[in-house]
């Protein structure tokens, strides 16, 4: 390990894939995130140029690289990869030593993560195969109500009331959203009423709510507002957001690249770690 | 990660041809009119059957190699279309799918036409009330009779009362079995029948115990294949015969310090039923990790206390209630703690199989109570015994890579 070197951490999600750059002290000096499409080797690579363009260095300056994410396996330059469980744990980590429930929501599932006093992982619990409890529950619904995931957050926030949408499966859910559409219920209500639904699914996925802090990260809570605010009302307690929830499994990526010694898959003499 | 090359079972060459003795047995009694075939559920009185002369079959059995084969995605349907529901045993919707249709694994492997048409099936609730409803759809179809025997179920302890009450069944079957068919049972038939099913079970778990050598000699899905003999050829000297083969390779092994994962690095306890479409995944998911499946519940599920002489009935009726299937949660948690003390366990691991809640062992709190009991990680997955559609093969690996490195966590 260079007391002077950069390292990369690569998340490859099912929606977007991202990556961060990180400098000696582990700082996040770069970041960017790309859609991952049908080829997670060119959008990490691609990823990986913008990130390196913002930190304003070149690939020769990187010591180290771990993957991480759905797509761990296909990125090409990283010395190891990892799950995003144990990057995500150690992104929150970083950005707040009082967190110790990590709910991660993604594209593809959610993830509840809990970690000790120590920063170790203690237990990890992910959702059913199935879309609810996910973004693409939300993305799904938006889709159908002919809006963007951006103005559906935008249109719940407006919400004053306590509604929920209590059905699980994402068909039962759209049907369930057009009985209260039908009912006259007002749109912030329904809107946020589905926010409030996978924040329920998150809950029960948490074996002991009220221990320690609780953090929130990934795309959902990035973009999502009300996502956010759902969670808190379930937890009665402030959730914490790190700086780029978006990039807590990257950026964990990273400091555990740094910290492991990993090294980058193809570099000339370099060692996985 | 490189794979490190896995030391292949020598005695499996063996129970190839054993396998397919056993098959081809069955054909032939099958299509002899001087022969009965009856069907029986895998901790089902075979014993008696055997000594009424019955070549017996194991649909459940044939459930497994349908998932193994991944037909359940094509079979599953036409039970549904039956009025069977997709949530229930994917053993017995698969078996009434490849029945509706004619497509059975038995017709490639072992030249079958498919299972073999029984006279007579015969069924045990002790593991679930599923497979009366099987055998109900097979009795109709065949125009032969299901008879079975429904032991007390969920118990603690296994008292003299709960005995008396399944030997008594199993008393009433042997009439019912003799009343049907014009025949009587041989007695002493059944006491070496039984005598031989104990020396296999035995033997059974003397193989599964050498894993609690470091590293473990055998593996779960070794275990998976090995375990057809104490099944399907109970009561046999054949069975006998193998397992004093495979015991004696499994010895060796321990002497020699070979593992069946080679470079161990952490060793994990399999609960509920495994994943038979994706087997090889998972093997080599775990391989791939250095890592054993060192004991499971499923194996150990037929290896029962020894028969020491004395009515052979009772000894079927104890073992039949005392299997961990039938027990309470209180029985269950005290034998899995002793499991994983004993393999030496790192962490454990329970299969939340969808159609199957009866091998199921996550959805009354057992879970945390190990977790805090025992200060191991314990992780659930979600899938399915048979059909594929309820597993996902990307968060499954996902959750497996995170556990393992949740292990390497602990030991930093």
């Amino acid at each position: 390990m260079s007391d002077q070197g950069f390292y990369v951490g690569v998340d490859a999600g099912s929606s977007a894939t991202k990556c961060a750059v990180i400098d000696w002290h582990g700082n996040l000096v770069g970041c960017s995130a790309v859609p991952s499409g049908f080829d997670y080797a060119v959008a990490s690579e691609r990823c990986l140029e913008e990130a390196l363009g913002e930190a304003v260095i070149t690939w020769d300056a990187v010591e180290g690289s771990i993957s991480t994410g759905y797509g761990r396996e296909h990125v090409k330059f990283a010395g190891r990869y990892l799950t995003e469980i144990t990057c995500h744990a150690r992104g929150a980590r970083q950005w707040n030593p009082d967190i110790r429930t990590i709910v991660d929501i993604g594209g593809q599932d959610t993830k509840v993560i809990r970690i000790n006093d120590h920063g170790q992982l203690v237990d990890y619990r992910m959702n059913a195969k199935c879309a609810a409890g996910t973004g693409t529950f939300l993305e799904s619904i938006a889709l159908k109500l002919g809006m963007s995931l951006t103005a559906l957050d935008s249109l719940a926030m407006e919400s004053t009331a306590k509604t929920t949408i209590n059905s699980y499966c994402t068909v039962f859910a759209s049907t369930e959203v057009l009985e209260r559409i039908k009912a006259g219920d007002p749109a912030p209500d329904i809107a946020m009423g589905l926010f409030r639904s996978i924040a329920s699914r998150t809950f029960e996925m948490m074996t002991s709510p009220g221990q320690g802090r609780v953090a929130g990260t990934g795309g959902v809570v990035a973009y999502c507002r009300s996502m956010v605010r759902a969670l808190g009302e379930l937890l009665q307690d402030e959730v914490i957001i790190p700086p780029a929830p978006q990039f807590a499994g990257a950026y964990g990526a990273a400091l555990e690249a740094k910290e492991r010694g990993c090294g980058i898959r193809a570099r000339e003499g370099a060692e996985s770690c | 990660m490189p794979t490190m090359k896995r030391v292949e079972i020598k005695a499996h060459q063996h129970l190839k041809e054993m396998l397919r003795l056993y098959f081809d047995d069955l054909e032939a009694a099958s299509h002899d009119a001087g022969r009965r075939v009856a069907w029986c559920t895998s901790v089902g009185p075979c014993e008696i059957l055997a000594a009424f002369g019955f070549a017996v079959f194991f649909p459940e059995n044939h459930g497994a190699m349908l998932g193994a084969k991944k037909m359940a995605a094509e079979l599953i349907p036409y039970a549904v279309g039956a009025g069977y529901s997709a949530e229930t045993c994917s053993y017995m919707n698969c078996d009434i799918g490849s029945a509706l249709t004619g497509r059975s694994p038995l017709t490639d492997v072992y030249g079958m036409a498919g299972p073999p048409t029984p006279d007579l099936l015969v069924y045990n609730t002790n593991q679930c009330r599923e497979v009366q409803d099987w055998f109900g759809w097979f009795s109709r179809k065949h125009d032969a009779p299901s008879l079975g025997i429904m032991p007390p179920r969920c118990l603690g302890a296994v008292t003299k009362d709960h005995i008396a009450f399944v030997k008594h069944e199993l008393e009433l079957l042997i009439q019912k079995i003799e009343s049907q068919f014009g025949v009587t049972m041989d007695h002493s038939k059944l006491e070496e029948s039984v005598a031989l099913s104990s020396r296999a079970s035995t033997l059974w778990r003397e193989v599964l115990d050498t894993a609690q050598h470091q590293p473990a000699a055998i593996s779960f899905w070794d275990g998976l294949i090995q375990m057809s003999p104490v099944i399907l050829m109970r009561g046999s000297q054949t069975a006998i015969d193998y397992y004093e083969l495979l015991l004696a390779e499994m010895q060796q092994r321990v002497a020699d310090g070979v593992g069946a994962v080679p470079g161990e690095r952490w060793r994990l306890y399999w609960d509920g039923m495994p994943v038979w479409p994706r087997i090889r995944d998972l093997s080599e998911k775990f391989q791939e990790l250095r890592t054993v499946i060192a004991a499971s519940t499923y194996c150990n599920s037929w290896a029962f206390e020894p028969y020491e002489g004395g009515d052979p009935l009772e000894w079927m009726a104890r073992t039949s209630l005392e299997i961990f299937i039938n027990r309470d949660e209180e029985y269950k948690q005290q034998f899995l703690t002793e499991m994983i003390q004993q393999f030496s366990i790192d962490g454990a691991i329970f299969h939340n199989a969808r159609t199957c809640p009866n091998n199921t062992n996550s959805r009354f709190g057992m879970v945390e109570r190990l977790r805090q009991s025992l200060d191991i990680p314990v992780l659930v997955i979600d899938g399915d015994l048979s059909d594929a559609r309820f597993f996902s093969t990307a968060q499954t690996m996902t959750n497996v890579e995170a556990f393992i490195e949740q292990l390497e966590e602990r030991r930093r």
